[in-house]
């Protein structure tokens, strides 16, 4: 018993370990050229199929990757810039829709599903945990032992 | 003529199908063997209608018939010959002549699988139901979507050819096809189980009938979407390969309920539980096919306004509620013999983690749904438009996946009915290690960032997990009947095919999802002004443009541009992204060049056309690593496919006893082990004891 709990722990621990060493982010803030392109990646190229501006080697997206980084040097905030092309082409451009209104569904409803049709699950498996094993008549028995061939062990 | 023979074709499916229910259901309604007999035989008509049709239009795109208005539209003289057989599926109507046939071409398989139970009343309905969905396409084929329509007008000298995207690489030629066999493959299961409902034979018979038909459907469906993003990488030049799309998002949602289903029967054929459920889920990822057929076709998606015009949409829409209706009506009449009082006694246990899978997959299925026609609901809300893309999807499927990481790690180790805490641990503590191990060295190699390490360790959790049921499996065959190595493994999959299949396709997906994962976090990109003969470098690959040349031919015009590639001082090779700009058009379409290697791909485009007067080029240089294993992961997958549903002699001749399962269930506990084939099919080495 205790090698086991000794043997989780560790494997948890290790983990965290390599968790807590690469999965911290750099400790510099990111430069304005990391934060163009992750406003550019979250931003619809107006003039292409579905794809972001970061994603697009259109003429528009070029010029919009320009003006995003333009306007970051010029000492504009992430939402800032992002508010500035909503105002220019409304929520559209977006392609992280914003959790507000109606719009807030899409965000809530698969989390709620997920949380309601997980507990039916808990709940499910809780009530059939209480259920007692049922006994196997004679009658079931006589069928199972139909299906081998032969008797069943006692 | 050739649209006249195409004509006739499309009618006799139609008919042949309408002929086929007819008998078919006359023959159900007076037990007369002789008509069902009949109906079954209509079954190879309407494959032959479809052959003759799918051949005409095939014959009229080869001979550049431009009198018919598909060929007029979507072939032309100078378009290559594969890509003018491949127009076939470049359009809608078409793509619906390629559905019907694929969809004749299954049901025959189907009644001729089952030629010696043409009179079982499950079959007939089976096959009565197929028959409805043909009738169903071929009437879009005579009503919206006739592929046969002639020209108004003068017939041209030549006809507009194919979408230029749609003619850039050979992949065209078998994505859809093998899209179309995933999609269409799941009419039999959703037949079968239309059929069973109402029969009222809900046993596990129609479960088992429909197994190999659904895994293979599932494994054309994966190796489908895969090659759609495959050709999306080599032909669009992004860089991506998926881009949450409406398009892919519509092939996915059935494979997602398909993966469910696949996982939730085993629990059925089991303990004889979640009949309601996976009749839902059979109907979904039929439903779903429609669906996506629907939001892809009718042109809903890029706007709502051109819905009215679309002529196929209120169609497919109509047959979706139908098929809705229908299901969710026959379950509802059936509901008293769908009850099954199975149970499951712990959630440690292997089919607890069943129900977790599916969970997960239904809640992915939702998010993918929810993002997809989000937007249209909004409008439809208040008018106001907005997008849901990529970062949603992202943000909302991550922890879905790691989830389903995780559990396709522990689940195959868990134990039927309940696990003890000692089975566990002896089962599961040196993959977890294994796992630990490997974020460390990952985190040694100095790999950065939560979501990459997270898929390392339970990527590496599961595959040690998958390696040591291998060797458990074939030590158990050595020491009981000293077999060699090699020949104990062989026999080790092939005792039990569906286990292990399982097992493949779980290595497959591993391999899929780490490269998912990492290629997406590290990717780099950068793009280069480069004069004749300056280099620009990369994460260690340097770029040197060489030279362009223009080429004219057939329909195009392309601009390469030559880039030689090195790393250090190995020069690896002249690589030429293009610009080709079709007759017709006025976008330039890009074809990048792609160095393919294990580890990572340099990927090149031409972003703008060399500049005569100084000799300048503009190209995007893209490293993007382990991309190729996303290729590989699905063709392991698609091993892992084949294995578990390659027929066998054995497979015809084991029959389950037709013993209700509910009745056999208690007595389960102690005779688990007795049983071969119930307590074969699915379980541990080991057992549960």
């Amino acid at each position: 018993m205790n090698t086991r709990v000794l043997s989780w722990a560790g494997v948890l621990a290790v983990v965290v370990l390599a968790l807590a060493v690469g999965a911290r982010p750099s400790g510099n803030p990111p430069t304005p050229v990391a934060r163009a392109e992750r406003i550019a990646a979250e931003l619809r190229c107006p003039v292409c199929q579905g794809l972001s501006v970061a994603d697009s080697d259109s003429p528009t997206a070029r010029d919009i990757r320009a003006d995003i980084l333009r306007r970051l040097d010029a000492g504009q905030s992430d939402a800032e810039v992002r508010q500035a092309y909503v105002e220019r082409y409304g929520v559209w451009i977006l392609l992280r829709p914003p959790a507000e209104g109606f719009g807030a569904l899409v965000w809530v409803v698969p989390g709620m599903a997920a949380v309601l049709g997980g507990g039916g699950l808990v709940l499910a498996l809780r009530r059939w945990h209480r259920l007692r094993t049922p006994e196997p008549d004679p009658d079931d028995r006589h069928r199972v032992e139909q299906a081998l061939g032969r008797p069943l062990l006692p | 003529m050739t649209a006249v023979v195409g004509s006739a074709g499309v009618a006799l499916g139609l008919f042949a199908s309408l002929l086929g229910i007819a008998a078919l259901a006359l023959g159900l309604g007076r037990c007369d063997d002789r008509l069902l007999l009949i109906g079954r035989r209509a079954v190879f008509l309407v494959l032959a209608g479809a052959v003759v049709a799918a051949a005409a239009m095939e014959w009229a795109l080869v001979t550049h018939d431009f009198s018919i208005k598909y060929v007029a539209s979507n072939g032309s003289l100078s378009t290559p010959l594969l890509y003018t057989v491949s127009a076939l599926w470049g359009a809608l109507e078409g793509s619906i002549l390629l559905w019907a046939l694929v969809l004749a071409g299954y049901l025959v398989v189907t009644v001729r699988r089952f030629r010696h139970r043409a009179t079982d009343p499950l079959v007939a309905w089976a096959t009565l139901t197929g028959l409805v969905v043909a009738v169903f396409f071929f009437a879009l084929m005579v009503g919206p979507a006739n592929p046969f329509r002639l020209l108004d007008g003068p017939i041209p000298l030549d006809g507009n050819g194919p979408n230029p995207l749609l003619q850039n690489h050979p992949l065209m030629a078998f994505h859809p096809p093998i899209l179309y066999l995933g999609y269409v493959g799941f009419t039999v299961p959703f037949s079968f189980a239309v059929a069973a409902l109402v029969t009222g034979r809900l046993g596990e018979g129609w479960l088992l009938e429909t197994r190999r038909t659904t895994l293979a459907a599932w494994g054309f469906l994966t190796v489908g979407i895969v090659l759609g993003g495959w050709w999306s990488y080599e032909v669009l030049g992004w860089g991506g390969y998926w881009a949450w799309d409406p398009v892919e998002n519509a092939s996915l949602l059935p494979w997602l309920t398909a993966t469910a289903f696949l996982h939730s029967v085993v629990v059925q054929e089991r303990r004889g539980m979640l009949r309601v459920w996976n009749l839902s889920l059979v109907v979904a990822t039929f439903a779903l096919t429609i669906l996506g057929t629907f939001l892809t076709r009718s042109g809903i998606i890029n706007s709502v306004h051109a819905f009215s015009q679309s002529p196929i949409g209120p169609a497919l829409l109509g047959f979706l509620a139908l098929v809705a209706l229908v299901a969710v009506g026959l379950i509802a009449w059936r509901a008293d013999l769908l009850r099954s009082p199975g149970r499951i006694d712990s959630p440690w246990s292997r089919e607890a983690a069943f129900l977790g899978n599916n969970l997960l997959f239904a809640t992915f299925a939702l998010v993918v749904l929810l993002g997809t026609v989000f937007p249209l609901l909004a409008e439809a809300y208040d008018g106001r438009q907005l997008s849901v893309g990529e970062p949603y999807f992202d943000q909302m499927t991550m922890p879905i996946g790691f989830a389903a990481l995780f559990l396709m790690a522990v689940a195959p180790a868990l134990p039927w009915r309940a696990a003890s805490g000692e089975v566990m641990h002896r089962r599961l503590a040196p993959s977890a290690w294994a796992a630990a191990l490997a974020m460390v060295v990952a985190v040694v190699l100095g790999m950065r960032g939560l979501a990459p390490l997270l898929t390392v360790g339970l990527g590496v959790f599961a595959l040690a997990g998958i390696v040591r049921q291998f060797v458990a499996g074939t030590r158990r065959r050595r020491h009981m009947n000293g077999e060699h190595r090699l020949a104990a493994l062989a026999r080790t999959i092939g005792g039990n095919r569906r286990l292990y299949g399982g097992l493949i396709v779980h290595v497959g997906v591993v391999l899929f999802a780490v490269a998912f994962a990492l290629s997406s976090a590290f990717a780099v990109e950068r793009e280069l002004d480069l004069g004749l003969g300056e280099s620009g470098e990369l994460r260690g690959y340097d770029v040197t443009y060489l030279g362009s040349e223009t080429t004219s031919g057939g329909d195009k015009t392309t601009v390469s541009a030559r880039l030689a590639v090195g790393r250090g001082s190995r020069r690896l090779g002249v690589y030429e992204p293009a610009l080709s700009q079709f007759r017709g058009t006025t976008q330039a379409i890009g074809t990048p060049s792609v160095r393919t290697t294990l580890l990572d791909d340099v990927y090149l485009t031409l972003i703008a056309s060399p500049n005569a007067q100084a000799d300048r080029v503009v190209v995007g240089v893209r490293v993007n690593p382990l991309v190729v294993w996303l290729w590989i992961g699905t063709g392991v997958m698609a091993t892992g496919t084949v294995v578990a549903a390659w027929p066998t002699r054995s497979a015809r001749r084991r029959h389950p006893p037709q013993l209700p399962t509910e009745v056999v269930a208690p007595a389960l506990g102690q005779a688990a082990a007795e049983v071969p084939h119930v307590a074969g099919a699915g379980a541990t080495p080991g057992g549960a004891r």
